[in-house]
């Protein structure tokens, strides 16, 4: 079957009602984006001296950086492990990464009071901090992942070169540069494939790393010295049902037939990561003995419980039965509740387990806050479509055609 | 004569011997002084102690009465910011009479001569010796707090005068103003009953002068750290007096408060010795101790015989336990009102004075068959005799 | 990519390899400074000493070229009615609470950056824009500073605040110990001015010292606690007290340094980056084999 597909540009116009409706969102975004850069943070946020970080750090940041985690694991798969099966799904998983990664590098630069200055860790070096190992981690990560994603941009224009008018004598040259690139890249493509891998593992980790040094500022229920760990462990669970969540909306919104098979057996590669995940977030608990604050009924606990029992322990089961594995509709629910927890997770980490000293009263997101960041969500879902409709992104049932082109593109490697 | 040569230059060789090798005694540092009270230099040895003059002459300790004491202190010491303060000295030093005495504020003086605080306290706030506050905020931390518990405020002016160009009008205006000011004489309750919570021992009667007068307790024995503010407050408009009009005062503090200031004296007593079924009487030296005081002992100050104050001791009856000069040929016994003849002046004390209780009139009968006090005197009458004497013979 | 052998495959590992370890021995020199000496400075501050004038605050604006109302404002003691923290517009503040040995004379606590010896801010910051200077002060480069408030996030006093409200250039705001002030040899605003000199600047040791003499000779006066000598791992500025410090909304932040668990997370990740090349190395294996046993095929 899969054989038969190739990675091609998916035959669709852009705009749709829903393309309008989620334009108007991230419209909307913009508006209180252009309030944060004209006045300042403190007009759109309701972050303050206590409560120094939002849903900008933990949903935009934190947690977007774990839901691009599909990037990382569908390559390991695909590309260090060589399971030829899931390629179509590499290039999808790739490109949410990219976009992931761009947006949590946009959420970076909105949230940080000199954003001009975002340069700066490449300069400045303090190899102490756990964000500045994120810092560089994310900056070379996403470089990776451009590079990684460049050959795609040279399969969509190699021999597709038609500037107009006055650029047309640059077209054979740019044709020429572009198949020296694919064929450079081809030979050095390993090297970055595994470079993002150990990147995303690395920063992953630390985004756990960061909220250690907070102390007891951090509810004990998350509080650990294994946060890292659990961050990681969570990362790279929560990369296959962000690949089959994604795939399934993608082939919903673009009328495709899911690739079902190939979800599948995705899905069953999840329990054991997720199980692992869970084992390590329970017997942190139950090690540390902080479980006895889930005695006690308040946010926390709540939250910790919804964050397990939605996010891992319910999920985990339909991983495992065969029936939801086979279910279009169930892998979807099953999915999402992954991602929901681990976003969850996130949010729990930065958020409602951060408890400063001196605070007024609880943090809640302002508008602002939340139209910037669904708004930039809006944004990644636009440009996902934009870019799956413009480059040979998604596996579409192969053309004869279409396969002439392929050939001769990679022919002329050999 | 040699006898006494080797006796005088013995001692003088002891004492040389003991005086050079002196080291710090024992209780040396607890005397409650700082080395720079004494001595001038950071490390004094016996070699060279250092030691501060000393002009005992004209040496004025720190243990004065409030009359005794300076009126009126200007203090210019600091006067950059503000213009010179006027501290009205001796309505201080009575305040401090509740308190800590002049010691609250003269701290480490204990019995050198009045040392002025920029002796010890610095003038610069960037110093060497961190280990004392500098002049500024030695003189601050003496006077806000009081100033500020029953104020409840902490402005400068209450204290400091701008400065300007009428300052010297203004400090002379205040010397003028608070010269002769005294504070009025504190109401002494002469006795208050307390009415405790107890069934038994109800009541406890304290004689408030008796422990002035009679037994000489010092104020501050049992008012301690009193200020201003037991009796001051800015914010409430009457000042608060304890009931002086002789009614029962029910107890409305902890028990632990109410015992503190009778503890420092009367820690070791039985609940008894205070605690009665009904409101008692004044102090009776006879009733309390079964010795009746005559007229040589009822004016003296309990002290006299049974030492400090907050702890008198229990004395043999015996009047030799205390006079040790009831021996014949010391005792001028014109004293007891009699002085006696020449037959009678070198016998022993006690052969008129039976097993020598004095309290007792003599007894003739040991030698004279038809001799009988006080009927016959063994001298000539030069006072009045005991009374109690002639009466315990009727 | 899939056109590619064994040997460009180890080649084009090795130089990137060497690249990496050259960019690890690098990194490690880039520490913050974070020098610790031995006769670093601190202020000693006796809360039983404090009146509440506020003119530390208003001392510390002025220093620090912060807008201020005039000074007499500051006897206002209104201001005590909540608790306030240090805050971008000011530095140090001072609260008020009961004092319940005498209730005549409330306890009032000055509170700003306590510098601690091993500073969580300085461990944090991503560009090493905070640094524990020799004289005991944490300081904060405003030339480095990218403004993304994880001091604030690690800080245990919650100290460090932020100009929420500038859209360029916002500072991170927190008492810098006079910094500017202590390095021409004048002594820090608030320590100048205070009338009662509840604050004692001196030689941290020293200070301590001191304020052990004053516990052992005042046991009534006192909790026998130096606040700042372990909490944290140790500060510059102690604190001295007639309270159990939660009472004076002092945090409990325990007695290690703050940032020492994700220190040796951190170092123990990296490790010079033995761990990350030797993950690498593992992987381009995985990859190798893989990839032959599929050409085998």
């Amino acid at each position: 079957m899969e054989d038969l597909m190739k990675p091609l540009q998916v035959e669709k116009k852009y705009f749709t009602p829903g393309v309008i409706v989620l334009s108007l969102i991230a419209l909307n975004g913009l508006v209180f984006l252009a309030g944060r850069f004209l006045f300042g943070i403190g007009a759109v946020t309701n972050l303050n001296n206590q409560y120094p970080w939002g849903i900008w750090i933990g949903v935009d940041v934190a947690a977007g950086v774990a839901l691009a985690a599909g990037g990382f694991t569908t390559a390991a798969l695909g590309h260090v492990m060589h399971r030829e099966k899931y390629h179509a799904i590499i290039r999808p998983a790739l490109l949410t990464a990219m976009l992931g990664y761009t947006f949590v590098a946009l959420g970076v630069s909105v949230d940080i009071g000199r954003w001009y200055y975002i340069w700066h860790p490449l300069v400045f070096w303090n190899g102490n901090s756990a964000l500045f190992e994120v810092g560089i981690c994310v900056i070379m990560y996403v470089t990776t992942l451009y590079i990684e994603f460049l050959p795609i941009v040279t399969e969509r224009f190699i021999g597709n070169v038609r500037l107009k008018s006055f650029f047309s004598f640059l077209n054979k040259p740019l044709n020429k540069f572009l198949r020296i690139l694919d064929k450079g890249l081809a030979k050095v493509m390993f090297f970055f494939i595994i470079l993002g891998v150990v990147l995303s593992t690395l920063h992953q980790s630390s985004l756990g790393t960061l909220m250690i040094i907070a102390g007891p500022k951090m509810h004990p229920l998350w509080q650990t010295p294994i946060l890292p760990l659990l961050f990681l462990l969570s990362a790279i669970s929560v990369g296959f049902p962000m690949v089959i969540f994604e795939s399934l909306i993608a082939s919903k919104s673009l009328g495709l037939k899911p690739e079902m098979e190939v979800l599948s057996s995705l899905g069953r590669i999840v329990p054991p990561i997720l199980g692992i995940y869970l084992a390590f977030k329970i017997g942190d608990i139950v090690i540390r003995g902080t479980f006895v604050y889930l005695l006690q009924f308040n946010v926390q606990s709540v939250m910790f419980i919804i964050e397990v029992l939605f996010g891992a322990i319910i999920p985990l089961r339909m991983f495992l039965s065969e029936t939801v594995l086979k279910s279009k509709i169930l892998l979807f629910i099953a999915s999402s509740l992954v991602i929901f927890g681990v976003l969850l997770n996130r949010i729990n980490n930065f958020i409602i387990a951060y408890h400063p000293p001196y605070s007024y009263g609880a943090y809640y997101p302002s508008v602002g806050e939340l139209s910037v960041t669904i708004g930039f969500i809006a944004l990644l879902i636009l440009a996902y479509r934009l870019i799956v409709i413009n480059f040979p992104v998604i596996s579409l049932p192969d053309k004869q055609y279409m396969i002439q082109t392929k050939f001769t593109i990679r022919g002329s490697q050999k | 004569m040699i006898r006494r040569i080797i006796f005088i230059s013995l001692f003088v060789l002891i004492n040389a011997t003991l005086f050079g090798q002196a080291k710090v005694s024992k209780n040396h540092p607890l005397t409650g002084l700082t080395c720079k009270t004494c001595h001038s230099c950071n490390v004094p040895t016996s070699k060279d102690p250092c030691l501060n003059a000393c002009p005992r002459a004209e040496m004025t300790t720190v243990n004065q009465t409030p009359a005794q004491s300076p009126e009126v202190e200007v203090m210019k010491e600091l006067s950059n910011r503000y213009a010179p303060v006027v501290f009205p000295h001796r309505t201080h030093a009575q305040m401090s009479e509740m308190s800590g005495g002049c010691q609250t504020c003269h701290h480490f003086n204990t019995i050198g001569p009045i040392q002025p605080c920029i002796n010890c306290h610095e003038t610069k706030r960037q110093r060497d010796d961190i280990s004392k506050p500098d002049l500024e905020a030695a003189y601050h931390q003496q006077c806000i707090n009081c100033h500020r518990e029953w104020s409840h405020r902490i402005d400068c002016t209450s204290c400091h005068a701008e400065k300007g160009s009428n300052e010297s009008a203004a400090i002379s205006s205040s010397i003028k103003k608070m010269t002769g000011k005294i504070h009025p004489e504190i109401a002494e309750p002469k006795k208050l009953i307390f009415e405790t919570k107890y069934k038994s021992g109800k009541y406890v009667t304290f004689y408030h002068d008796e422990h002035v007068k009679v037994f000489g307790a010092n104020c501050v024995d049992c008012h301690k750290q009193q200020n201003c503010s037991q009796c001051h407050d800015k914010g409430k408009a009457t000042m608060i007096v304890t009931s002086l009009s002789g009614a029962p005062i029910k107890m409305h503090k902890p028990e632990q408060q109410h015992h503190k200031p009778c503890f420092s004296c009367h820690q070791d007593d039985k609940c008894s010795t205070c605690h009665l079924e009904k409101p008692s009487g004044p102090f009776n030296h006879e009733a309390s101790t079964g010795w009746a005081l005559n007229k040589f002992h009822e004016n003296l100050s309990c002290s006299k015989c049974h030492g400090s104050v907050k702890k008198f001791e229990k004395l043999d009856p015996a009047c030799t336990s205390c006079h040790n000069n009831f021996i014949q040929g010391k005792f001028d016994h014109s004293a007891a009102g009699l002085k006696l003849d020449e037959n009678h002046s070198s016998l022993e004390c006690e052969n008129c004075h039976e097993n020598k209780d004095f309290s007792k009139p003599p007894v003739c009968s040991s030698c004279h068959d038809d001799k009988n006090f006080p009927k016959d005197r063994p001298g000539k009458t030069v006072g009045k005799i005991p009374s109690k004497k002639i009466k315990s013979l009727k | 990519m899939q056109k590619q052998n064994r040997r460009d495959f180890l080649k084009t590992s090795a130089i990137l390899s060497t690249a990496i370890a050259g960019l690890s021995t690098n990194k490690t020199k880039a520490k913050p400074k974070e020098i610790l000496s031995e006769d670093r400075m601190g202020v000693l501050v006796d809360t039983t000493v404090c009146i509440g004038c506020r003119n530390c605050e208003w001392a510390c604006k002025v220093a620090h070229e912060l807008p201020t109302k005039p000074k007499e404002s500051y006897s206002d003691r209104t201001a005590f009615k909540k608790l306030r923290r240090p805050s971008e517009g000011a530095l140090t503040v001072v609260n008020e609470f009961s004092n319940p040995q005498n209730l005549n004379i409330p306890t009032d606590v000055k509170v700003q950056c306590m510098h601690c010896d091993h500073p969580s801010c300085v461990s944090a910051c991503i560009v090493g824009a905070m640094s524990k200077e020799e004289n005991g002060s944490v300081i904060w480069d405003t030339d480095k500073c990218i403004g993304c408030r994880y001091c604030m996030v690690a800080c245990p006093f919650q100290v460090p605040s932020f100009q929420y409200d500038k859209a360029l250039n916002p500072k991170i705001m927190k008492c810098d110990f006079c910094f500017e002030r202590t390095k021409i040899g004048k002594l820090p605003a608030c320590v100048e001015i205070c009338p009662v000199e509840t604050l004692t600047y001196g030689p941290r040791s020293e200070l301590i010292k001191i304020a052990r003499d004053k516990i052992k000779h005042n046991p009534d006066r006192y909790i026998d606690h130096i606040y700042g000598e372990n909490e944290a791992g140790g500060t510059s500025w102690l604190y001295l007290a007639n309270q159990d410090f939660a009472k004076i909304a002092f945090p409990n932040p325990g007695d290690k340094p703050m940032p020492g668990t994700s220190e040796s997370i951190q170092h123990g990740i990296f490790a010079y980056f033995v761990p990350p090349v030797f993950f690498y190395a593992i992987l381009g294996g995985i990859m190798w084999i893989t990839k032959k046993r599929k050409e085998a095929e």
